[in-house]
């Protein structure tokens, strides 16, 4: 226990520099305008701000996008509520029963409680991320490469699954973006795989253009190629205190939250979005007052937000302790990560003590502030939404472009994500899933890597993933959650709620 | 046989994604390009992983392919012909260009695929469809090609005034302010608080 405290009194040391608390102030302020902001969303703010990040401390750099992806939960739930407008996927839940509750007058009450019931949320996830740590580091420590390679294709099987749509097309998805993994130098040999000859690939294809590519680019034409509806806003948002009533039917519905979304945020393909749903659905189950869902129940507001907030929060544990992104997020982070020089794994808490605990602390802290300052500004951020979305997506794509030539200095780089934008936009038509490309993508070398050191070691026998007890559980988790959700019964439940 | 054509593309990009990537590691039924040693299962070689990898992605894509012949209608999306027609001659355009420029020694600094991709998308614009696709990108490609020779502000403006096409409802005074007020941002945070290495004014006057 002590030290634990101890620990987080480092962390603190680390979060409450000056350069740190700016940079979460950055994100999260930055986050809650993309949150707000519809057509632009945490995953492609992040790729395209890392180029930003990369001159900073790798500590500083990850304080700055994790404000971002939490920020992006507050910002969405302001919109979600006063303009029926989710600005992010995990906010959809907050607008069947925010949005009733603003038409009742009731929209400061309802913002109010979003806003609380996060921050409970972030407290307790803190805790949940700085307890857990240490333990599963040491859980990891006892990993071979084996059993490595088997997490994590458990990880990217997990994705898949819970990734929206086919599975299978998910899964092949995956494997796409293996395949583009392995594009560059060969580690072990040092031959050139896939590079044509041509020198920028030497090193892989550009993590940031594929991300910004996909996720940044390829939005941009879907939102322009259909026209969208603005709403106009009604701006009164009354008093933004709670009363008494209110205030005692929403502790139980942020306790429950925070419960689902702690457990939910951690699971890889999970994340805030499936969060809320769950904490939506559970609500609705299981509240005393699910009478008054679908009129403007408090429970419905409570419950989603703590668990999405909860959930952004704690789907870091996988990355930090493991090394495995939980989602694209994740994804991302590990790539800023890579980037920054600083390989992600169970060594990572010894090695970089600064990087955890400063980390998780500054989450504390980053939450406090948004709780702090946006309550007062939520008239800003509503104002934000004025700004029409043809002078937003020029922006992105200025800022996007020039991000990605500062990465090298190289125009090869812009090519490449032109390249990607229309990679994206097939996907996007086709249907075919791009979440699950990314993980796979940043996955795909660390797994070879693995794979071919057990059979090495193994001396080029097979049985060694099954023989070993870690692995072969992994293995199987693996085998019976794709068995599992294959069963038409699963899969039609897992639509039905994704679809809702 | 509800063909299901979004799931049937999808399968045949992938087979053919497959088919490609087997070839180039030197692998398919014989034919190879670049000959990757596969070396065996205890000494893996350079072409073993992309090897597992592309054989999985075959399987998968036909599997995909074999269950969207069943799986419901679900159209592409109509095509009108002008569709066809200016994909068609936008790819031609572009793989015209690129090796023609390629001959004539224009390669340096990616000229010719800047060019070649600038031209193809351009042409493909001609059709409304296409239009968000076509100038978006195309923006991005006058940006690569004008960053270095006509420096930072010239490009923010090029991709400002093709990018502002793809959306009907830009006019010219917002985009002239919009442009405006992006440069000066840019200036503001890329060569004034991060320092990037990059022309600000053109440099081939």
């Amino acid at each position: 226990m002590e030290l634990l405290l101890s620990n987080l009194a480092h962390g603190f040391g680390v979060a409450l520099t000056l350069d740190n608390l700016l940079f979460a102030l950055l994100g999260a302020l930055i986050g809650t305008a993309i949150g707000v902001l519809p057509g632009i969303g945490p995953v492609a703010t992040i790729s395209l701000l890392l180029p930003i990040t990369f001159g900073q401390p790798a500590t500083t750099a990850i304080i700055m996008l994790a404000g971002i992806y939490y920020g992006a939960q507050y910002g969405g739930s302001t919109t979600a509520i006063l303009l029926n407008l989710p600005g992010e996927v995990s906010s959809v839940v907050t607008t069947l029963e925010g949005y009733k509750m603003a038409r009742n007058g009731r929209a400061g009450a309802a913002l109010c409680i979003a806003a609380v019931g996060s921050f409970f949320a972030g407290t307790v996830a803190t805790i949940i991320v700085a307890a857990s740590g240490p333990l599963l580091t040491q859980v990891a420590l006892s990993f071979g490469p084996a059993d490595y390679f088997s997490l994590m294709l458990l990880g990217l099987v997990i994705s898949a699954v819970l990734a929206q749509g086919s599975i299978i097309k998910a899964i092949a998805m995956v494997v796409l973006g293996v395949a583009l993994g392995l594009v560059g130098t060969d580690v072990q040999t040092g031959q050139q795989r896939f590079t044509f000859g041509v020198p920028e690939l030497s090193d892989g294809l550009g993590f940031v253009s594929i991300a910004m590519g996909i996720f940044g680019i390829g939005e941009i034409i879907l939102n322009l190629e259909r026209p969208e509806a603005r709403s106009v806003l009604s701006g009164k948002v009354g008093s933004l205190l709670l009363n008494r009533e209110e205030l005692r039917r929403s502790i139980a519905p942020v306790l429950r939250g925070t419960a689902v979304g702690s457990i939910l945020g951690i699971l890889p393909g999970g994340g805030a979005s499936l969060a809320a749903f769950g904490s939506y659905m559970m609500e609705r189950k299981i509240s005393k007052y699910r009478h008054e869902f679908g009129n403007g129940a408090i429970e419905g507001v409570a419950g989603p937000e703590s668990a999405n907030n909860a959930a952004a929060q704690t789907s870091f544990i996988p990355l930090l302790t493991l090394g495995i992104p939980a989602n694209a997020v994740m994804a991302l982070m590990v790539g800023a990560l890579i980037i920054q020089g600083i390989q992600p794994g169970p060594r990572m808490v010894e090695a970089q003590p600064d990087l955890f605990w400063g980390l998780i602390c500054s989450m504390w802290v980053g939450n406090l502030m948004l709780l702090v300052i946006n309550l007062p500004m939520i008239g800003m951020w509503v104002k934000l939404l004025q700004v029409p979305y043809k002078y937003l997506y020029p922006s992105i794509l200025v800022f996007c472009a020039i991000g990605v030539y500062s990465l090298n200095n190289s125009v090869f780089d812009v090519y490449q994500t032109l390249f990607f934008g229309i990679l994206g936009y097939i996907f996007s038509k086709l249907r075919m899933e791009a979440a699950p490309l990314l993980i796979g993508f940043v996955l795909g070398p660390m797994m070879e890597e693995h794979l071919r050191r057990a059979m090495l070691l193994s001396r080029g026998d097979p049985i060694v993933f099954v023989e070993r007890p870690i692995s072969a559980v992994l293995l199987g988790i693996a085998t019976i959650t794709l068995g599992a959700m294959l069963l038409p019964g699963l899969r039609a439940g897992k639509d039905k709620a994704l679809a809702e | 046989m509800k063909i299901n054509a979004k799931d049937l593309w999808a399968g045949g990009l992938l087979v053919f994604l497959a088919v490609i990537g087997l070839y180039i590691n030197g692998g398919f039924l014989g034919i190879g390009l670049e000959q990757h040693t596969l070396g065996t299962a205890r000494r893996m070689g350079p072409g073993y992983m992309p090897m597992l990898v592309f054989w999985l992605l075959m399987g998968l894509g036909i599997l995909v392919l074999v269950l969207a012949l069943n799986s419901g209608p679900d159209e592409l999306g109509t095509w009108q012909k002008l569709d066809f027609a200016t994909l068609a001659a936008a790819v031609a355009a572009g793989v015209v260009i690129w090796q023609v420029m390629d001959r004539m020694g224009y390669s340096n600094n990616y000229i010719q695929v800047g060019f070649a991709c600038l031209v193809g998308l351009l042409i493909l614009a001609v059709s409304p469809a296409w239009r968000p696709l076509g100038m978006t990108l195309a923006s991005f490609a006058v940006f690569g090609l004008a960053l270095e020779p006509l420096g930072l502000i010239v490009s923010i403006i090029l991709l400002c005034g093709i990018a502002s096409v793809a959306d009907r409802e830009h006019r010219p005074l917002g985009v002239a302010a919009m442009t405006l007020f992006l440069c000066v941002l840019c200036w503001f945070v890329f060569i004034k608080e991060l320092d990037i290495r990059v022309p600000l004014w053109p440099t081939i006057i």
